[in-house]
C-alpha cells in the first residue's frame, strides 16, 4: 500500500535517529521509501523544513510543496489550508513553511473522516515520509522504539482530497535518498 | 568513482559524487547518504535505483552551486542522465511484470532529464533556470518510478514467499 506518513518526534536528534531507520527498514526490504523530509516546528509556531541550500525559487516550491503535503496529512480540510500556507510562507522565506496543521484541525473536527490527527507541537520535529509497505507493523513497530508516533494517511485518500490533482505531486520535494545536513549528523 | 560489476547489472557504473557504500563512521559531509550497499547483494534494479537518486543529488547540486554549474559539470549530468536512461532500458526486458511499467516510465523521465540539461547547456539567464529546474523535476520522477518499481517487486516476492 502506498501511504504519506509523518513521524513526530519530541526533539530533532530523535527525529534524524526516525529518518535514518526509515531508510535502514528500506535497506532491508521492510518497506520501500519513496522520498523522505525533515520538518521542526519552533517554540513561535513557526515549520521549517530541512533542505539543501538551494536557490530561492526552489526554496520556494520546496515551501509550497512539503506545507501542502503537511496540510494533506492533516486531513481534507487540512490541504487547502496546508497549501496556501505553505504558499505564503514558502514565498517569504526559503524552506519554511507556514502552516498550522493543529489549528486547521480545530475548525474541522466534524470532518473526521481522513483526518489522522497529525499534529506538531512546539519544538517537536517531524519525519515525512511517501512509502510503499505491505505492512504497517514494521515502521510502527520502529518508529515507536525511538519515542516516535507514526501518522499515516493513504495516498489515495490524498488523491480524493478536493483540490488534489495531477499536476500536484505531494513527493516531488522530499528527497529520493536519505539526505542529513551536517549540522545535525552527529548529533545522535 | 564507484564501479560495481555484479551479475545482472547492466553497465550503469559511474556513481560520481555521491558516497555510496557509506559508513556511518566516515566523516560527515552534509550529503546524501545512501549506505545501502554493503550489507546486501542488490540486483540491477537497485542499482537503476541508486543511479536515478545520485543524479537527482547532482542536479540538485549543480542548482545550488554558487556561482552557477559549470558546462563541464552540466556535460556531466547529461551523460549520467543518459546512462542512467540506457541502464533502465537494457534492465526492463529482465524485470518482474509488476515493475516494468513503472521502469517504462522512470526511462521516459530520465530521456526528459537528459533533453533539459542538454538545453540548459545552450541557454543562459532565466531560459537556464527553467531548463536545470525541469531538469531536476525530471530527475526526482524517475527516482520516484525505479523506487516504485522496487516496491512493486518486493511486493510481488513477498506475495510468492511469503514471510
Amino acid at each position: 500500500m502506498h501511504n504519506y506518513i509523518a513521524v513526530v518526534f519530541d526533539n530533532t536528534s530523535k527525529a534524524y535517529e526516525g529518518l535514518h531507520a526509515l531508510w535502514q527498514l528500506d535497506d532491508a526490504a521492510e518497506v520501500t521509501v519513496h522520498g523522505t523530509a525533515v520538518v521542526h516546528r519552533d517554540a513561535m509556531g513557526n515549520f521549517q523544513v530541512d533542505t539543501k541550500e538551494t536557490h530561492p525559487a526552489l526554496a520556494t516550491a520546496a515551501g509550497v510543496g512539503v506545507g501542502a503535503l503537511l496540510g494533506l496529512l492533516a486531513g481534507p480540510a487540512g490541504a487547502a489550508v496546508g497549501a496556501a500556507g505553505g504558499a505564503a510562507i514558502g514565498a517569504a522565506a526559503g524552506g519554511a513553511v507556514g502552516i498550522t496543521a493543529d489549528l486547521v484541525r480545530a475548525d474541522t473536527r466534524d470532518q473526521a473522516a481522513g483526518e489522522t490527527r497529525f499534529v506538531l507541537g512546539a519544538g517537536q520535529s517531524a519525519v515525512i515520509a511517501d512509502v510503499s509497505e505491505d505492512w504497517t507493523s514494521p515502521i510502527d513497530t520502529r518508529m515507536r522504539s525511538l519515542g516516535g508516533i507514526v501518522y499515516r494517511r493513504a495516498k489515495s485518500d490524498m488523491e480524493d482530497d478536493v483540490w488534489f490533482d495531477d499536476y500536484y505531486i505531494p513527493s516531488s520535494y522530499l528527497y529520493p535518498y536519505e539526505y542529513i545536513p551536517s549540522s545535525y549528523y552527529y548529533s545522535w | 568513482m564507484i564501479r560495481r560489476d555484479l551479475e545482472g547489472f547492466t553497465g550503469l557504473v559511474e556513481i560520481g559524487g555521491i558516497t555510496m557504500g557509506r559508513v556511518y563512521t566516515s566523516s560527515p559531509t552534509g550529503d546524501h547518504v545512501m549506505g545501502k550497499m554493503d550489507t546486501n547483494i542488490k540486483d540491477s534494479l537497485d542499482h537503476i535505483r541508486a543511479a536515478t537518486q545520485e543524479l537527482h543529488g547532482a542536479i540538485s547540486d549543480a542548482a545550488t552551486k554558487r556561482g552557477g554549474a559549470t558546462k563541464a559539470d552540466l556535460e556531466a549530468l547529461a551523460q549520467k542522465a543518459k546512462a542512467a536512461a540506457e541502464s533502465a532500458k537494457a534492465s526492463l526486458g529482465t524485470q518482474h511484470d509488476a515493475a516494468k511499467k513503472h521502469l517504462a516510465d522512470a526511462v521516459t523521465h530520465l530521456e526528459a532529464t537528459q533533453k533539459h540539461v542538454t538545453e540548459s547547456l545552450k541557454s543562459s539567464g532565466q531560459a537556464f533556470q527553467t531548463a536545470v529546474q525541469k531538469a531536476l523535476a525530471d530527475a526526482r520522477a524517475s527516482a520516484q518510478k525505479v523506487s516504485e518499481a522496487v516496491a512493486a517487486k518486493r511486493s510481488a516476492m513477498s506475495t510468492k514467499n511469503p514471510k
